[in-house]
């Protein structure tokens, strides 16, 4: 009964609630083999982005395959000494495959969740104040959904040497405006909800209601579109680097597929475009199959059905 | 009626807004970054003091900041792109041939595309549940989300180097030249080198329609409109018939988005099939340091994406009664 123990008891309720949240959904991933599937893809993903470097047998830029003699292996199929085979330059696929597969996973990590939380930040703020503060933060993101992102990226890449992490930044800024967009329509509904005014009317202030009653009631979109975003940094990340425009110094997927496109080997050196291509497609396709799943619970109009 | 014209009028204001936004931040980019073409050609050596001075005067680079960015808005919003540095010859003129070959390549993949996967989506959609949903749920997920380079490799090297059926790269042969663009477009040659990268945009852009349209079509299935419907004693056909024309519209503005999109989002399909279109020539113009060419192709590409935007918005307020603020008009 004292107000000392009353906000105590409230978060309790709260994570208790968030908690259960977090359960079913776990319980639904278990459901859907697809999004199952999915789970267990990211999962060897995530392994490869922090352990990969480390599981590589040989240096991936540094080390040459040689044979017996001493010759340089150039573009040979899968052996003994090279299981993946090796590239045009004599580098060995498995060991690039294995070591690329961090620069990868760190822009998708980092892109995905500096997506996830701008947006998620510039759409909650946007929808709940309204007003001035919306036309302007909306008008903000008309304007970076009309920089067109690929030629964009690429200008501001051929003037700034790439890095690993001037991708995530550039992939950051062009690719918040998804989420902010959706959250800020879902942010919308539900501030017209009773509990929301009675939160208001009860004399919360406009930060409380809006961090502790609104919030939480469009965290699953925002998670949702945090899952995008890795996926859409990974495949931009990639794509970028397919372009010529990455991370020089760097190994990753996109760039091993520049690499074999640029030397004109594709038509020979299959051991050398599939392990990357095959990576990333997997891994995106992942992510947007558990995203599917999930958006399926959150969508109350499909879930009705069935 | 005077609601919607209001609407109009703002929205077009942005429009207009926005595309000085863009062209300015495209100013900046290009100028404010260090690099410029004429320092290689000055440090190969090739121009002496007096032609350097000539040439960066006839380009205006002389001029301070404020007056270039003057002209460059002038000339630019009428579409006055001056003379590629490069291939010293009117970037129009480079440019305009390769717009057609995107053109043609992309608008009927998309319309293709929008077609037949939104069909596909309302059937699947109608009988949820069902393995054709599953697969073709998983499949679309896969080609969407896949960046399309990556579908275009594993498609270059079943199709074109293993089965040998098409060409891998180019528009057409090494040894055809036609003149005009019916000669060009309308030949076997080009129909050989267009399934494969028409084959891929189409699968590429299937995912979002046959979702968009499959969503719309669970979401009215439980409604009460249906129900009038199947009470009606209409047939199962009749009825989804009528819960799809209902999920139009979010097609519709999708698709209207999308073609916006179109330039930019295929850069990459552009490269690896090496078609010879404007996304393909902004990354030769990029790494050339090609400034007029960079910017007149960005330029149209934000454009491009504008308009679409306009458009879709503009589209949705018409046709969805509950988006219009002059109430009362039901639906």
């Amino acid at each position: 009964m004292s107000t000392e123990t009353k906000p105590e008891a409230e978060l309790k309720k709260r994570v208790e609630g968030v908690a259960e949240t977090l359960r079913n959904q776990f319980t639904f991933l278990r459901r859907d083999r697809l999004a199952f599937a999915g789970v267990v893809i990211v999962a060897a993903f995530v392994f490869l982005g922090l352990l990969g470097p480390a599981l590589a047998p040989h240096d991936p830029i540094e080390h040459t395959v040689r044979d017996d003699t001493g010759s340089m292996l150039r573009l040979s199929e899968p052996t003994g000494a090279a299981p993946f085979g090796t590239t045009a330059y004599g580098k060995d696929v498995l060991s690039q495959f294995l070591a690329g597969a961090q620069p990868t996973f760190i822009v998708g990590l980092f892109g995905g969740i500096g997506t996830g939380a701008l947006g998620f930040l510039v759409g909650l703020v946007s929808g709940y104040y309204g007003g001035w503060v919306d036309e302007v933060l909306m008008r903000l993101t008309d304007l970076t959904f009309s920089l067109p992102f690929t030629p964009m990226a690429l200008l501001l890449l051929t003037f700034v040497t790439p890095s690993v992490w001037l991708m995530t930044g550039i992939i950051v800024a062009f690719l918040w405006k998804m989420p902010a967009r959706v959250v800020r329509s879902e942010v919308l509904s539900v501030r017209e909800r009773t509990f929301v005014k009675s939160a208001r009317a009860s004399g919360a202030s406009d930060l409380r209601t809006m961090l502790y009653h609104v919030a939480p009631n469009v965290l699953p979109i925002g998670f949702l579109y945090t899952a995008y975003g890795i996926a859409w940094a990974i495949a931009a990340q990639a794509s970028l680097a397919f372009l010529g425009f990455g991370d020089p110094t760097v190994t990753s997927w996109g760039r091993m597929l520049r690499q074999v496109f640029e030397s004109g080997n594709m038509r020979v050196a299959w051991w050398w475009v599939l392990p990357p291509a095959l990576g990333i497609a997997a891994i995106t396709t992942s992510v947007f199959l558990i995203g599917r799943a999930y958006e399926e619970v959150i969508n109350p109009e499909i879930q009705t059905e069935q | 009626m005077s609601e919607f014209q209001r609407f109009l009028a703002k929205r077009l204001a942005i429009s207009i807004l926005l595309t000085l936004v863009a062209v300015s931040v495209i100013f900046v980019v290009l100028r404010l970054l260090p690099g410029s073409p004429f320092e290689s050609l000055v440090t190969a050596g090739n121009l002496s003091q007096q032609q350097i001075t000539e040439i960066r005067a006839m380009y205006g680079l002389d001029q301070p900041m404020w007056r270039q960015y003057l002209s460059y808005l002038q000339s630019i919003l009428l579409f006055q792109f001056g003379y590629s540095i490069l291939r010293s010859q009117p970037v129009w003129g480079v440019l305009a041939p390769r717009l057609v070959n995107t053109l043609i390549l992309l608008v009927p993949a998309l319309v293709t595309t929008a077609v037949l996967s939104s069909l596909l989506g309302m059937y699947v959609g109608w009988n949820r549940g069902s393995k054709l949903e599953k697969l073709s749920i998983i499949a679309t997920t896969f080609l969407r989300s896949t960046p399309v380079f990556i579908t275009g490799i594993l498609f270059v090297i079943i199709f074109a180097y293993n089965l040998e059926l098409v060409p891998a790269f180019g528009m057409r042969s090494i040894s055809a030249s036609p003149e005009g663009y019916v000669e060009t477009f309308a030949s076997l040659d080009f129909l050989h080198h267009y399934i494969l990268p028409f084959t891929v945009s189409v699968l590429y852009y299937s995912g979002d329609f046959l979702l968009l349209a499959r969503n719309g079509v669970v979401e009215k299935r439980g409604s009460e409109f249906l129900k009038l419907h199947r009470a009606k004693g209409l047939s199962e056909m009749q009825q989804l018939a009528r819960a799809g024309r209902n999920s139009m519209l979010p097609i519709l503005t999708y698709f209207a988005l999308r073609l916006g999109m179109i330039f930019q989002g295929l850069i990459l399909l552009e490269v690896v099939f090496g078609w010879p279109g404007i996304g393909r020539e902004l990354v030769l113009a990029i790494q050339q340091q090609d400034y007029p060419l960079v910017q007149a192709a960005v330029f149209i590409m934000a454009l491009a994406v504008i308009v679409a935007n306009l458009v879709a918005d503009v589209l949705y307020a018409y046709f969805d009664p509950t988006v219009s603020t002059s109430g009362g008009g039901a639906a």
